[in-house]
C-alpha cells in the first residue's frame, strides 16, 4: 500500500500540487473578502438604529447555524437564477465560503475589539477624542493583535472546509482525489495523499502563525 | 465653574445617585470620601459624561452638557481624567501618550506637542522615559504619565478617580507628590475621590462626604475631619482613620 502510495504521488505530483494550488487560491480569496464582509457585518451591528443591528445579528446567526455544503449547494443551484451572467462552480462555491466566513470573521473582530480593556476607551474619551478617532487610534491598533492570529486559524479553517467544494468538482485537492479514485479504483491511497498534503499546508501555518504571534506579543 | 443640579444614576434597579446637587468652583480643590459603593466614582464619572446620569443637569463654564446634542467632546478636551486603573496606552510610547490628544485634535503642532511633553516629563521626574513603552513603567511611573498626559490638554478642571487605590503602598507616595505640585503651580480647579484621608485633609479647600448615593456632609477638611456632624461621616472617619 506504502508503496502504491508513493508511486501515485510521483506519477500525479502534478495534479496534486494543482489541487494543493487550488485549495490554498480558495482559502486565500474567501479569507480576504470574508474579513472585507466581515468588517462590514461587524460595522451594522454597531449601528444605532436596532432593526438594522438585527439583521446583521440574524444574518450571522443563520449561517453559523446551518451546513456549509448546504449553503454551497443553495449559492449553486441559486446564484445562476439571480444573477444576469454565466457563473461558475468554483465562482458559486467562492461565494458560499466568503459568505459563510464573513459571518464567523465578523465574531473574530467583535470579539478582539471587546477583549480591549474598557478603560482604554474611556481615557481616550475623557481626552475629548470622538468615538471614531477612538476606534482608530485606540482600540482598532490594539484590536489588531488579537484579530490577526484568528484570522490566520482562520484561514486553516478554510483550508478543509474548501474540501466540501468536491462536491461540484471544482478542482480543490479533494475533487483530485475524487478525479484519481474514480479513473484508477483506488479508494485509500490517493485519500493518505490529499491528507497528508492538507496535514502539511495546515500544520505549516500553524506554526508560521504561532511564530507571528510571538513576535506581535514582543510589541506589546 | 461646575454646577450639577439634582443628578440621578441609576444601573437597572440599582440607584446609585439619589439627587446630588452641588457646585464647583473656580481653582477650588475638592476630595471626595466615603465608603465603597457609596456612588462617589460614578459622580465624578458623571462630571465628564463617561456614565450618562439618568436625570438631572450638569453645567460646565456655563453650557448644559447634559442637554440633547451637546458636543461633549469640545468639552471634555477641557477636563482632564485620572484613573484608578491609569488606562494609559499600551502601544504608543510615553511621548505618543501624551502628544496623542493634543496633535489629533489640533490644538498643537507635533513640535509643539513634543516641547510641551519633554517639559511635563521633567516635571514628574519622567523625561529618561520618553521613548519608552508604559509596559516598561512601575504603577507609579503610569500614573504620573497618565496625570501628565491629562495635563497637556491644558484642561481647566482635573478629575481624579481614586489616583492610588490601585498602586503598590511604595508607589503612593510619588503619585501624591505630583497631584500636590500640580495643584500648587497650577492652581487647577480640582476634584478627587481618594481614599487617602491624610492627603484629602492636607491638600482640599473643601472635602465631600458621600453616603449611599447622597452627600451626607459637606464643609472644610477641618470641619469634616476635626468636628464631623454627621453620625455616618464619624463612624466611616472612625474606621477608616483608626484602620
Amino acid at each position: 500500500m506504502i508503496a502504491i502510495t508513493v508511486d501515485l504521488f510521483v506519477k500525479y505530483f502534478g495534479m496534486f500540487m494543482e489541487g494543493m494550488g487550488y485549495t490554498l487560491y480558495m482559502a486565500a480569496i474567501t479569507v480576504f473578502f470574508g474579513t472585507i464582509f466581515g468588517t462590514l457585518i461587524c460595522l451594522v451591528r454597531s449601528v444605532k438604529f436596532p432593526p438594522v443591528r438585527w439583521l446583521a445579528v440574524a444574518y450571522v446567526e443563520i449561517v453559523r447555524g446551518t451546513p456549509l455544503l448546504l449553503q454551497m449547494y443553495l449559492a449553486y443551484f441559486l446564484l445562476p437564477e439571480i444573477v444576469n451572467f454565466d457563473i461558475s462552480k468554483m465562482q458559486s462555491v467562492l461565494v458560499a465560503l466568503i459568505m459563510n466566513s464573513a459571518a464567523y470573521v465578523s465574531e473574530l473582530i467583535r470579539a478582539g475589539i471587546q477583549a480591549v480593556d474598557k478603560g482604554q476607551a474611556e481615557a481616550a474619551r475623557s481626552l475629548g477624542l470622538s468615538s471614531v478617532l477612538t476606534m482608530k487610534e485606540i482600540i482598532l491598533p490594539q484590536a489588531i493583535k488579537n484579530i490577526l492570529p484568528a484570522l490566520g486559524n482562520e484561514f486553516i479553517s478554510i483550508i478543509k472546509e474548501s474540501s466540501l467544494g468536491s462536491s461540484f468538482f471544482v478542482g480543490e485537492l479533494m475533487t483530485v482525489r475524487s478525479l484519481l479514485t474514480g479513473a484508477l479504483y483506488l479508494t485509500i491511497e490517493p485519500l493518505l495523499i490529499a491528507g497528508c498534503l492538507y496535514f502539511f499546508l495546515t500544520f505549516t501555518l500553524s506554526k508560521l502563525i504561532g511564530v507571528f504571534e510571538r513576535r506581535l506579543a514582543v510589541s506589546d | 465653574m461646575i454646577k450639577v443640579v439634582d443628578l440621578h444614576k441609576n444601573f437597572g434597579d440599582l440607584h446609585v445617585l439619589k439627587g446630588i446637587s452641588e457646585e464647583f468652583s473656580q481653582g477650588e480643590v475638592v476630595s471626595i470620601i466615603g465608603p465603597s459603593g457609596s456612588g462617589k466614582s460614578t459622580f465624578l464619572r458623571c462630571l465628564n459624561l463617561l456614565e450618562t446620569p439618568t436625570s438631572g443637569q450638569i453645567f460646565f463654564e456655563g453650557a448644559d452638557i447634559t442637554a440633547k446634542g451637546i458636543d461633549i467632546d469640545k468639552h471634555r478636551q477641557k477636563m482632564g481624567m485620572v484613573f484608578q486603573h491609569f488606562n494609559v496606552f499600551p502601544h504608543k510610547s510615553v511621548l505618543e501618550n501624551i502628544t496623542l490628544a493634543p496633535v489629533l485634535l489640533k490644538k498643537k503642532t507635533k513640535e509643539e506637542a513634543q516641547k510641551q511633553a519633554m517639559e511635563l516629563l521633567q516635571r514628574v521626574g519622567l523625561a529618561d522615559k520618553a521613548q519608552e513603552y508604559p509596559k516598561r513603567l512601575s504603577g507609579g511611573q503610569k500614573q504620573r504619565l497618565a496625570i501628565v498626559r491629562a495635563l497637556a490638554m491644558e484642561p481647566d478642571v482635573m478629575l481624579f478617580d481614586e489616583p492610588t487605590s490601585a498602586l503598590d503602598p511604595e508607589m503612593v507616595g510619588e503619585v501624591l507628590a505630583v497631584i500636590r505640585d500640580m495643584v500648587r503651580t497650577t492652581g487647577l480647579t480640582t476634584i478627587i475621590v481618594t481614599h487617602e484621608m491624610g492627603f484629602a485633609r492636607e491638600i482640599s479647600d473643601r472635602v465631600l462626604f458621600m453616603d449611599e448615593g447622597v452627600i451626607a456632609e459637606k464643609g472644610t477638611p477641618q470641619e469634616i475631619f476635626g468636628n464631623p456632624q454627621n453620625p455616618r461621616t464619624k463612624e466611616f472617619l472612625s474606621k477608616v482613620l483608626n484602620a
